[in-house]
């Protein structure tokens, strides 16, 4: 498919309707919305950025570009988290939605914020922490805190309460869409007018769903209803170690089966191994041997449970009751019941990892220079699986064997996402990488397992064996986008 | 063989590729989401949420556009490094309004040295022939011609010395130490000069002023007109040669001569003489018990705020952490190391401020944004001279900041940022007085000295 590559005119055009400050083709402008790390390396530069603050100049734009056959490809505030499908070939028009930032309701009594796409992770918790402390957003944890909120929604993300409530979509009540035919949609019971975004599947069906993992390929998603969570004082993290994969999803799954009580307490569930660790330093300047990481008290794989709890009491509970599960599984089932046992946190340590949002996730660049997270969701009993897999397509790469997962609504899906550390600046390693990706990328969709934030190349061949559902998804998209000009690449699409 | 920027942007590589776009860099606090703060505060420049982390990037806030905030511009930088970029005069226009106030630096986990990043890619645009803007063009051909970018005729540079009655320390050939004036201090803010000069003649150091000193070169380091930097540079190696010591009032060209000098020296050659703020000699010589202040009424109860600027504060901070790290062998173990040197480094303005308020009655309130997460003041970078408008903005939004807490005194110790918060003071109205907290000790006298200093406390090295 073919489109324009936008011109003076065109950029008059979005000057018209947003304003002379808020559109640009300047070089070095555009060049600045370059991302080839973390999320993918196929960043282009824009050809036209804008800037735009309302509802209806998104509309505006939309319909132009439309019209024009020019390319866009929204993004919100954060540039490596979100809508954080920075813009590939062909390039045409940037929507940076970092203005659309104002938060506009919080209702304690329905359990629900209303934010525009650009509202930060930290601007909103910030804002919570002062004005409704007992209460907290369901931001991503490790994204960094410029990271937005509506973009962890839309690419079907992990968040605060992902391992108790369920993905990061089903957090989201309801929402308004910019379609580039022109419509403004509002889905759930927002689709009537004086409704309170209560209830997510609205008169139904339901659309939103529509727009999860859409990664801005569907329409401009300009406004959110999130829900809201109680924020309880009683909180601690309870880990425990062992030395294989297996032993880490075993356990974890039998805390997660009891669906109810322990597993709802249980908010984030996450573990990984020491390479986690080792990494977060410069590869020169730190051990590269387990011993060492033994040594100083790190398991080689671990599980950490975050819990919340409205009580003391209810937390003592979920705490004895977690590890006298664990004990009954070292004992009785654990593949190397030796190597198990309670990861004894010190308080800072604990402080650290219950700190929301966090920077946890950012300094896998200083090993080398340069990282990518390549992520998968498989079903949760399938993680040690992959873990082992991808380790090893890893290790036979020199690239250090880094894996972090989660639990995902209690142990139903695994979110399993091996960090590659490597050198940017050098075209081998580029290459190494994207072989990598290809080879793990053949074996998971064999196994069945799902690509989170799919990547436009190799995944792409995901959208391929989804034939039907691949038909109807082109389907819908040539209703509310009839020219193809959102995001063009992404799902495999056009 | 000096170096070029292009050869700086360079070595830098891996360090701008290693940059992931997260932009934690754009706020202070960006990894203490939590950390209370005061709560909302209305003020010249709008109301701030002083929770959490905070915006504060000032040519982000000041111009929105991602290339503005520090992670547009290293993707700018790499992509000058991989051809996808040409420079021209619009990536002059869009790197050049940065306060290289290293906000940015302190907060990346990657530990990405944006300044150096910044100031290299500024002189690798020099070099490839675009033009200076109309501004700081003038103040390079001011410099070329007089040795300071203020117009100053050499001749005045000690004026100020001579008339406070200190002249006897014009090239006062026996000392072994000396004090570096600056631009700004000897033609502008003489008040800083003076009392710095007045504090060490209490002290009874025999220390000299230079006529021969020049500019020290901070602003055509920052923005990127390397070759008239490294001029100066030289003048002022020679200049001060024969002094072992060299004491600043100023943070800008204390950082220049102590980070800059020895970055931009050829390979092997050393600073001839170790340097310090006169900050850390007085920080000192309380710790010690050898200085205290005496009461003083017209201060006792007024609230003083303290601004760290950026070139005393992160700057140095932030050279020390890549030092420290570049000398690691096990940086899991150090780092505790370097976050505690860095504390303490920040430390030595309050052990002064402290003691005010032990000793005088001053009662000293810090700011939301301090020490590594200091708001600049938006003097820096070559913005007051290129983009005033924008740097007294940001003044004010600090000097807001300051209004905040109460403040009724907002001291620093820097003459630059004591100039462009004045400024705002005065153009917006903020209501307060702002001084240096060693011209507050001249001017009202405060000094009260129990033992004088001996030649190692004055000669001690860093």
């Amino acid at each position: 498919m073919s489109y324009k590559a936008p011109d003076e005119k065109d950029l008059e055009a979005m000057i018209g309707i947003v304003g002379k400050n808020y559109a640009t083709n300047n070089k070095a402008i555009t060049a600045s919305y370059l991302a080839k790390s973390v999320m993918g390396l196929e960043s282009q530069i824009p050809d036209i950025v804008v800037r735009p603050k309302y509802t209806e100049e998104i509309r505006k734009i939309l319909i132009y570009c439309s019209a024009e056959k020019i390319a866009v490809s929204p993004i919100s505030g954060g540039l490596s988290g979100g809508f954080a499908c920075p813009t590939i070939k062909p390039a045409g028009v940037l929507l940076d939605l970092g203005r659309m930032d104002r938060i506009l309701e919080i209702d304690e009594a329905n359990r629900y914020a209303i934010i525009e796409p650009g509202v930060t992770n930290g601007g909103l918790w910030a804002y919570m922490e002062k004005y409704h402390p007992d209460w907290a957003p369901p931001i991503a944890d490790g994204a960094p805190p410029a990271a937005t909120v509506m973009g962890d929604a839309i690419d079907r993300g992990f968040s605060l309460y992902t391992s108790s409530v369920g993905p990061q979509g089903d957090n989201f009540m309801c929402a308004e869409i910019v379609f580039p035919n022109g419509d403004v949609v509002r889905t759930g019971s927002w689709a009537l007018p004086f409704a309170k975004p209560f209830y997510k599947f609205g008169i139904g069906p339901d659309m939103w769903s529509f727009l999860m993992g859409s990664q801005g390929a569907l329409g401009v998603v300009t406004k959110a209803a999130v829900k809201i969570y109680p924020h309880p004082k009683h909180k601690t993290v309870v880990a425990w170690g062992m030395s294989n994969p297996y032993d880490m999803q075993n356990l974890t799954l039998e805390v997660g089966h009891q669906e109810f009580g322990i597993s709802h307490n249980t908010v984030m569930v996450q573990g990984g191994n020491y390479p986690l660790v080792m990494t977060r330093w410069p590869k020169d300047k730190v051990p590269h041997d387990y011993e060492f990481f033994k040594e100083i008290g790190i398991p080689e794989w671990w599980m950490n449970w975050e819990c919340w709890a409205q009580t003391q009491e209810e937390l003592d509970y979920v705490i004895k009751r977690i590890n006298s599960m664990a004990e009954d599984f070292k004992k009785n089932r654990a593949q190397d019941g030796a190597a198990m046992k309670p990861w004894e946190l010190h308080p800072k340590q604990i402080a650290s990892r219950m700190k929301k949002p966090n920077k946890i996730a950012v300094p896998y660049s200083f090993w080398d220079a340069g990282f990518l997270f390549i992520t998968w969701y498989t079903p949760w009993n399938e993680c040690a699986e992959f873990a082992e897999m991808y380790n090893a397509e890893m290790e036979k790469r020199d690239i250090p064997p880094v894996m972090w997962i989660a639990s995902i609504e209690r142990c139903r899906q695994a979110i399993c996402m091996p960090i590659i550390c490597f050198d940017s600046t050098k075209d081998e390693d580029f290459e190494k990488v994207q072989d990598l990706n290809a080879v793990t990328t053949e074996y998971s969709l064999k196994r069945g397992w799902l690509n989170y934030r799919p990547d436009p190349f190799i995944h792409i061949q995901a959208y391929y064996q989804a034939g039907m559902y691949w038909k109807y998804l082109r389907a819908f998209k040539k209703l509310v986008d009839p020219n193809m000009i959102m995001h063009p690449g992404r799902l495999a699409l056009p | 063989m000096a170096k070029t920027g292009m050869d700086r942007l360079n070595e830098l590589k891996k360090e701008i590729f290693k940059c992931i776009h997260c932009k934690a860099c754009r706020f202070a606090y960006s990894g203490e989401p939590s950390r209370k703060g005061i709560g909302e505060f209305k003020g010249k420049q709008g109301t701030v949420l002083y929770e959490g982390m905070v915006d504060s990037c000032p040519a982000g806030i000041e111009y929105g556009w991602e290339a503005f905030w520090n992670a547009g511009k290293i993707w700018i930088a790499r992509s000058i490094l991989t051809g996808d970029l040409e420079f021209s005069e619009e990536v002059r226009d869009v790197i050049l309004p940065c306060i290289t106030c290293g906000q940015c630096s302190a907060q990346c986990e990657n530990k990405i040295p944006t300044v150096d990043i910044i100031e290299s890619l500024r002189a690798a645009c020099v070099e490839s022939g675009i033009p200076l803007i109309d501004k700081h063009a003038l103040v390079d051909r001011l410099v070329k011609e007089r040795n300071n970018p203020y117009g100053g005729q050499a001749a005045e540079r000690l004026k100020w010395a001579k008339d406070a009655g200190l002249g006897k320390f014009v090239n006062n050939k026996d000392a072994k130490i000396a004090y570096y004036v600056g631009c700004t201090a000897s033609y502008r803010q003489v008040e800083v000069a003076i009392a710095t000069a007045k504090l060490f003649e209490q002290l009874g150091m025999n220390f000299t002023l230079v006529e021969d000193e020049v500019c020290c070169g901070s602003p055509f380091f920052r923005i990127g007109e390397v070759n008239t930097a490294q001029e100066l540079m030289k003048k002022n190696l020679e200049a001060f040669k024969n002094v072992k010591k060299v004491y600043f009032s100023c943070a800008g060209c204390y950082r220049t001569f102590t980070i800059d000098y020895p970055k931009w020296m050829a390979e092997g050659e050393k600073l001839p003489f170790t340097t310090q703020h006169a900050f850390e000699l007085v920080a000192k010589l309380i710790q010690d018990g050898k200085i205290k202040f005496k009461p003083n009424a017209d201060l006792k109860g007024k609230v003083v705020t303290y601004h760290d600027p950026c070139h005393t504060g992160r700057h140095f901070a932030v050279d020390m952490e890549q030092e420290m790290i570049k000398e690691s062998k096990n940086l899991m173990f150090d780092s505790r190391k370097i976050k505690q040197k860095i504390d303490e480094w920040f430390e030595i303005p309050r052990v002064i401020l402290k003691k005010l308020e032990e000793d005088v009655g001053i009662v000293f309130k810090e700011m939301y944004r301090i020490k590594l997460n200091s708001m600049c003041c938006g003097a820096g970078g070559g913005v007051r001279a290129g983009y005033p408008d924008f740097s007294i903005r940001t003044a004010s939004l600090r000097c807001d900041e300051a209004n905040a807490v109460g403040a009724d005194i907002l001291t620093t110790e820097c003459p630059f940022c004591w100039r462009n918060l004045t400024d705002a003071n005065d153009q917006y109205n903020h209501g307060m007085t702002v001084m240096g907290v060693l011209q507050m000790i001249t001017e009202y006298d405060l000094l009260d000295i129990q033992q004088k200093p001996t030649e190692a406390d004055l000669l001690g090295k860093k």
